[in-house]
């Protein structure tokens, strides 16, 4: 069977399309799928160091499209999760040494050769945009709650629509009290502009950092909220469809716990 | 070559069981007369008891339509004479006069089926216009959907959108600021009629349908429910 190649985009930077990445291929690899991420971001090069494998790193993507070396050479094996591949971005090249038809034959092999390909891509709605959905057959787009990401995703939106792919949203980053307080767009909000399929909602969590900086996967973290919603947002790619989405809620106190319980509120 | 410019003086053509001979009453009647005079002589036996329908036309001159008339009935009673004395033809008619159809008629067909045959330059679009998306119509533009920030939207005439405009919009491009804008739920980043623009304020108007027009050379913007432009056109009308 053929396997699917999933694209994370989103127009703006620094959303969290790299951890999102990282953590949807680890927790897909996680539940026995053979899973190769591929960084895009030809020239800014982040995913190796988000899953703590920088110094591994002998071939690049740059390299497997102008056959320099085989897919087998430049994909490091996670030492931590069985399955789980990474192939990184060149860092010394810019987006433009990559054409959308070389990716598109490479694309074709890793298809052949894993169960899922995430592809990492970088910010912007050029050429290294371009290069990342050409082979797509899913798109997330991923998007914090803010105005200006969700200007951005809107465009990315369309633009994967114009080329046939029904993309899928993540609302990153969800402060679930300072949505109470009024300070900051819903999930809902997101949605009413967007209006895609909802792929899943991960609440902001200060785990991230720490894992992204020491390079060991969010997922394995089982106290990590954002981890966990990920693991979820995997699963439901993976064919649990049903797998309701959680929405991260403020009330933990003891007496809306009660008055949840009771139905009050 | 044919010529347009000057007119043949007089055109004959068969109707039934006779002609019916046009004249120009702008050429002098003595060339009428022999214009007819040398058509006939040509029919020979075929202009014998032949029923005759004289139409001494429409003359382009910009008389009172009274005297027009009366010059015309002279001018057709002078050749009747003429006809009769010279030829032996049948019956000398005058052409039936044509009716124009009174404004009453043009409301009822209007009303009743005026959009049956009616050919549209109204561009109706369905669903969500997101950010970076340009839409461009020639005239009216109709959006079943919402228009996302960062979207933008050109029309010639009206636009119409039945949900939420957050983008810019420009109605009557280029310079018609008769034209308006309407949005169920109006919250533009940038308004344009005609030349007239406006930026779009902070707070919109929650959930009420509004729309914008030009007065005064200013951009207001109006609740349609209490204001709408269009209540005041007797019957409907295609555009």
């Amino acid at each position: 069977m053929e396997g699917k190649i999933i694209v994370v985009t989103s127009g703006k930077g620094g959303v969290g399309k790299t951890t999102a990445t990282a953590s949807i291929g680890a927790a897909l690899a996680l539940e026995g799928n053979r899973v190769a991420i591929v960084d895009m971001d030809i020239g800014l090069r982040n995913l190796d160091v988000v899953m703590g494998l920088e110094n591994r790193i002998v071939f690049n993507i740059v390299d497997v499209v102008k056959q320099r070396c085989k897919i087998e050479q430049a994909a490091i094996r996670d030492r931590r999760i069985e399955n789980l591949f990474l192939i990184p971005a060149s860092q010394s090249d810019n987006k433009d040494v990559l054409t959308p038809a070389g990716v598109e034959r490479v694309a074709k092999e890793l298809r052949e050769n894993f169960d899922y390909v995430i592809m990492d891509s970088p910010a912007g709605i050029e050429r290294g945009f371009e290069n990342s959905v050409v082979s797509a057959s899913e798109a997330l787009v991923v998007c914090t709650p803010d105005v200006s990401a969700v200007r951005d995703a809107d465009r990315v939106i369309g633009l994967l629509y114009s080329r046939s792919l029904n993309p899928k949203l993540i609302v990153n980053r969800v402060e679930p009290s300072r949505v109470a307080r009024g300070e900051m767009l819903s999930h809902e909000d997101v949605l009413e502009v967007l209006s895609i399929e909802m792929a899943g909602i991960v609440p902001m969590d200060e785990q991230v950092l720490i894992s992204t900086n020491t390079g060991t996967p969010l997922v394995l973290q089982k106290d990590s909220k954002a981890g966990q919603a990920f693991v979820r947002i995997a699963k439901r790619l993976n064919g649990q469809k049903d797998l309701p989405i959680e929405v991260p809620t403020y009330k933990t106190s003891m007496w809306s716990k009660i008055s949840k319980t009771f139905g009050l509120n | 070559m044919i010529n347009f410019e000057n007119t043949v003086p007089v055109k004959l053509k068969g109707a039934g069981k006779g002609f019916w001979i046009t004249l120009d009453p702008s050429h002098p009647e003595e060339v009428l007369i022999s214009e007819i005079d040398k058509l006939l002589r040509k029919l020979k036996h075929l202009a014998v008891n032949a029923d005759i329908i004289l139409d001494v036309g429409n003359d382009p001159d910009t008389k009172s339509p009274e005297t027009k008339d009366q010059q015309h009935k002279d001018l057709f009673q002078r050749i009747k004479i003429h006809l009769d004395k010279n030829f032996d033809l049948g019956n000398i008619t005058a052409s039936p006069v044509k009716r124009s159809i009174p404004t009453e008629r043009i409301r009822q067909r209007d009303l009743s089926r005026g959009w049956n045959h009616h050919s549209s330059d109204v561009l109706m679009l369905r669903g969500r216009v997101r950010s970076g998306q340009k839409i461009n119509a020639k005239k009216h533009l109709v959006i079943t959907g919402d228009v996302n920030p960062g979207a933008e939207i050109i029309a010639g005439g009206d636009v119409i959108v039945l949900g939420r405009i957050s983008g810019k919009v420009h109605s009557g491009f280029p310079d018609n600021k008769d034209t308006i804008i309407f949005a169920l739920e109006f919250n533009p980043t940038q308004v344009k009629i005609g030349r007239v623009s406006a930026a779009g304020s902070e707070d919109g108007a929650g959930g009420k349908p509004e729309f914008a027009c030009v007065e005064n050379n200013r951009i207001i913007v109006k609740d349609y429910m209490k204001a709408s432009p269009f209540r005041r056109m007797p019957w409907p009308e295609a555009i």
